[in-house]
């Protein structure tokens, strides 16, 4: 055994705080690099876990101030303390206002841990060790090393949204911020509305008895056109659709009685008609897609997207850059050889998958996909779900893939792959198994050691920075100084979410792009909007949206820390005036059949003329009414001009 | 199925009928001397015709249908250490054509089934409400032709006077009175085709789960009295004879059986059939094939799991339940993080307890 004498003895000597003071925050003692003792858990429990987990009973509390800014280790895997389970929780703040910035449970030696966070110099920070476990004694040893605070990457506070385990992230009410979703029952949709103050009001939607529970995954998306996302539930034994109301207030069910055993839910314009599509991997036999006849029926159709079983993580977006969404899916078990799809349209798909060298038995349930190196391209990292051999693949921009020479060592397998910009940088990250790999935007990655769940990712305080959920505990990024953008796509032509889009933005820290999709990871459903971390980049050069109709819309010199709206075909050139003032304010927009055109009485009987998207003229006649019957023109996007009023207005025919 | 399956498996199906015309005249064994020539089977079945529309065509059992009653040729079957599924109660029947038998594929195999052998499972309860009536859910059945097992599933009425065909999958509501004197209730779920797969797999392709020796070396109350079951298979013609003796697994019931025998007995009929090399999950470290599970890590003792499901920090952590996947993944009724996947909506609480105290005295900690 080896000699403890000399750390014991230490410990002792660096141990003389109040023997009591541990009990609460208030009378945390302040401590010091070295070792410390707790003889017994015993105190108040923390109001916070960092850690996620269950709640604790009791708590130590502990002070650190930094003088310095510094990285903090705080462990208790030490030798001494073999047989004792700790946890830690660790907050900056006050008493009553703490805020999480890291925590560890099992990050030392079998149940020992090991927490470690950056502390911006002259910030107190607070270290509880709780009993959720066990409320044994033990020595714990902090150690400081200088450092910049956010070397460690994002942190996260959670706050317990009760009763809110929310599967999606997603806008319920058109507001362009994202709210919560759950399924608490069979009858029961609970959505978690985002306050424009701040804060998250409860709506409970009783539903029709869903024919399958969202057991396995869950999307969302806008099957039916009328702006109100609706919800697909990917059960255990088949796949049901909660079709929103258009007022709001409910939904009815499109429930289909064929048996999946669904794994990834999504839905996408498979077929590129203007109409959401859905797609369910099957654990057990081929894949089932629902395409949508435009009036938002669905039709089920099993095969020809995957034949084989073991179908886990399916992901659409568009791998060879040819503007349709492409088919990934990660599988794993019974027929172990990922699949990638390409879309000629038409519901006509290539197989690439043997020489993008995906056939190997590689054992996943799903794939982060995102240019990870900001060259206008989506790179893949296929995570394992069983060790740390993940697979990162470089995309030439044409859909060839060659695999990057990376390891992970620190990460272990896990289910849930995803990538999203969490600290606002510009480069991706991928959140799964417990870790954030912070991206270097080169296709490297920094293991971030620290607790952190997967589940449904956005912006659920409108910060510009991205949050998550984690059983019924919403985890709110506290941000740094970088800035950011917000992309809500309004599809007029293309389905009205813009799921399939392809968003451009470029400012001084270069290209970066984003793809609109609906279900990634394995199961959850993370927002519609397309978010964009800038760095230190107050300007943006430009956004271009690339819609799955063909329409590009583009925009110039923005500001950056702000939410951008896009309604498809809203940017483009007419060759009249657009800077005109605001002309006829014209609706419903987009339309049928009828354009009400909303002008007052004094210019009925005067002329009006209707230009196409290049400027050409299209359709003119007199305005006897307040009506134009536009059913004659062909689906696009219009300019209508009325004589004797200033500017124009645009429509989109249906 | 394509048409060029079917033609592969049809000219199996002749492949296999030839040999077996070829082997009869030498391998009938006569009757022995005082043993009447068992009468001829009235079963009613050609695999290559495919499954009937209703479980009475097959003439498998005689009187009332609900009575499973074997006719001559059918012979009941039961398991040391059956599958949990929700409590239900099972009765099992093996059907083979005269001329063929099952041949021992050793202790721990599957019996080597021969093209007609058909196997019958019929789940039921008891004391069902209202009534506290007996209630025949579904009969499966599996039958071998082409030298495949093919799936067929039959759905009782209402009136427990038949059961139809059914392979779409569907649930059912039961509610009963159980031996424990309380009112119990689950949505009982029929599988779909696809579905059987997901657990009577091996190598790819359908299998049986039950019938191996270890898990069949045990008596059985016959209407002519007590016998070890495979000597009886035997003696009907249903397993060439002459087999080694088989070594049972403990009964997991068993309380004077040791502890981890009996954790292992129930390992293996819950969980082997995809725990194992040869399983749906063979990517996952465990190996709970009765055989196996004399290694501790095949067990998943001090093995990390793959999956992160809070505080769950090893697969089987000596001494501490709370930190084993094994009991957390027994002990929820969450669909996506139950164990077994399919088959139980509902704790299994004795066998809880038993994978709680068999955890508790293990030796820690892990390395």
């Amino acid at each position: 055994m080896r000699n403890l004498g000399p750390l014991l003895l230490a410990a002792a000597l660096v141990a003389t705080v109040p023997a009591r003071g541990q009990l609460t925050c208030g009378t945390a003692p302040l401590i010091a690099d070295g070792n410390h003792t707790v003889a017994q858990v015993t105190g108040q429990p923390p109001p916070l876990y960092c850690t996620g987990g269950a709640n604790a009973q009791h708590g130590m509390w502990y002070r650190y101030q930094a003088t310095e800014d510094i990285n903090l280790t705080i462990s208790t895997s030490l030798p001494e303390n073999a047989g004792v389970d700790t946890r830690i929780q660790v907050y900056t703040g006050t008493c009553g206002n703490l805020t999480c910035i890291g925590g560890d449970d099992d990050g030392g030696s079998v149940y020992l841990s090991v927490a470690v966070v950056g502390v911006s110099a002259g910030t107190t920070c607070y270290i509880v060790f709780d009993d959720r476990w066990d409320d044994d004694g033990f020595v714990f040893n902090v150690s400081s090393a200088p450092g910049t605070p956010w070397e460690n990457g994002p942190s996260f506070t959670p706050y317990s949204a009760s009763g809110h385990n929310a599967l999606g992230v997603v806008d319920m009410n058109g507001d362009n911020m994202d709210d919560l979703v759950s399924v608490p029952g069979n009858t029961q949709v609970l959505l978690g509305l985002q306050q424009a103050g701040g804060g998250i009001q409860s709506q409970s939607i009783t539903t029709p008895q869903a024919m399958y529970m969202p057991s396995w995954s869950f999307c969302a998306g806008d099957i039916n056109g009328d702006r109100q996302n609706d919800l697909l539930y990917g059960g255990g034994s088949g796949a049901t659709f909660m079709i929103r109301e258009q007022d709001g207030t409910g939904f009815v069910q499109q429930g289909f009685p064929q048996y999946i055993f669904s794994q990834r839910t999504n839905m996408v314009d498979i077929d590129n008609d203007g109409h959401l599509d859905a797609f369910v991997c099957h654990d057990v036999a081929a894949n089932v897609r629902f395409m949508n006849d435009g009036e938002g029926v669905l039709q089920f159709i099993q095969g020809g997207l995957g034949e084989t079983c073991g179908n886990y993580g399916s992901l659409w977006t568009d791998i060879n850059n040819d503007g349709l969404p492409d088919l990934f899916v990660a599988k794993c078990g019974c027929d172990a050889h990922d699949r990638m799809l390409f879309n000629q349209g038409n519901e006509v798909f290539t197989d690439v998958s043997a020489q993008n060298g995906l056939l190997d038995s590689h054992q996943s349930w799903s794939a982060a996909w995102g240019d990870f190196d900001n060259d206008g391209d989506m790179d893949v990292f296929i995570g394992s779900s069983t060790n740390n051999n993940h697979k990162l693949l470089r995309n030439d921009g044409n859909g060839n893939f060659t695999p990057v020479a990376a390891t992970f060592p620190e990460t272990s397998g896990s289910i849930e792959w995803t990538t999203h910009d969490f600290d606002n940088d510009g480069s991706l990250d991928i959140m799964g198994g417990g870790r954030i790999l912070l991206g270097n935007g080169d296709l490297t990655f920094t293991t971030r050691v620290g607790a952190v769940s997967n589940g449904p990712v956005g912006d659920l305080n409108n910060d510009g920075f991205l949050d998550y959920v984690n059983g019924g505990t919403v985890h709110y990024n506290n941000g740094n100084e970088n800035h950011w953008l917000r992309v809500v796509p309004l599809g007029l032509l293309s389905n009205t979410n813009g799921i399939g889009a392809r968003i451009v933005v470029e400012s001084a820290l270069g290209t970066q792009i984003r793809d609109i999709r609906s279900g990634d990871g394995f199961r959850y459903m993370s927002s519609l909007f397309a978010h964009f971390g800038l760095g230190p980049d107050t300007a943006i050069t430009s956004v271009t949206v690339h819609w799955p109709s063909g329409v590009v819309d583009h925009f110039v010199d923005l500001a950056a820390d702000t939410v951008l709206v896009v309604l498809e075909g809203s940017t483009i050139s007419t060759g009249i005036d657009d800077t005109a003032p605001v002309g006829p304010a014209l609706h419903p927009n987009p339309t049928n059949g009828l354009l009400h055109v909303g002008l007052a009485g004094e210019h009925r009987g005067g002329t009006y003329r209707i230009f196409d998207a290049a400027g050409r003229s299209a359709m003119q006649g007199r305005l006897l009414t307040d009506v134009i019957d536009v059913s004659g023109l062909a689906p696009g996007t219009y300019t209508l001009q009325v004589t004797g009023v200033a500017g124009s207005s645009r429509f989109v025919k249906q | 199925m394509s048409r060029s399956l079917r033609t592969i498996i049809a000219l199996m199906g002749i492949v296999a009928v030839l040999v077996t015309c070829r082997k009869d005249p030498d391998e009938t064994v006569p009757p022995g001397p005082g043993t009447p020539a068992p009468p001829a089977s009235p079963v009613n079945f050609d695999p290559a015709n495919g499954p009937h529309e209703l479980l009475s065509t097959y003439n498998f059992y005689q009187g009332t249908l609900a009575q499973l009653q074997p006719v001559a040729g059918v012979l009941p079957y039961a398991l040391i250490d059956p599958l949990f599924t929700d409590h239900a109660l099972k009765q099992r029947h093996v059907w083979m054509p005269d001329s063929v038998k099952a041949a021992w594929n050793g202790n721990g195999g599957l019996l080597d089934f021969p093209d007609g052998a058909v196997l019958l499972k019929t789940f039921y309860y008891d004391q069902v409400q209202p009534g506290n009536v007996r209630r025949l859910i579904e009969t499966r059945m599996m039958y071998r032709w082409g030298g495949e097992w093919h799936f067929a599933n039959y759905v009782w009425n209402d009136e427990q006077t038949d059961a139809v065909a059914d392979l779409g999958g569907s649930n059912t509501p039961v509610e009963w009175t159980g031996t424990d004197g309380l009112l119990h209730q689950v949505d009982y779920r029929i599988p779909a085709e696809a579905e059987c797969g997901a657990c009577h797999k091996e190598h790819g392709e359908h299998a049986p789960v039950g019938p191996r020796p270890r898990n069949m070396a045990r008596p059985y109350t016959y209407a002519d009295g007590v016998a070890q079951q495979l000597d009886k298979w035997a003696a009907e013609g249903l397993l060439e004879p002459g087999h080694p003796p088989a070594v049972p697994m403990v009964d997991w019931q068993d309380g004077d059986a040791p502890l981890q025998d009996r954790v292992r007995a129930y390992l293996d009929i819950n969980c082997g059939h995809c725990h194992s090399a040869s399983g749906y999950c063979n990517y996952r470290p465990m190996r709970f094939a009765w055989e196996e599970t004399t290694d501790p890590a095949n067990l998943g003792i001090c093995v990390e799991p793959h999956e992160h499901i809070d505080g769950q920090t090893h697969i089987v952590a000596p001494t501490r339940a709370d930190r084993s996947m094994m009991y957390y993944r027994l002990n929820t009724n969450e669909i996506s993080q139950r164990m077994p996947l399919l088959g139980r909506s509902v704790l299994h609480t004795e066998a809880l307890e038993m994978i709680e105290d068999w955890i508790d005295q293990l030796t820690p900690p892990c390395e």
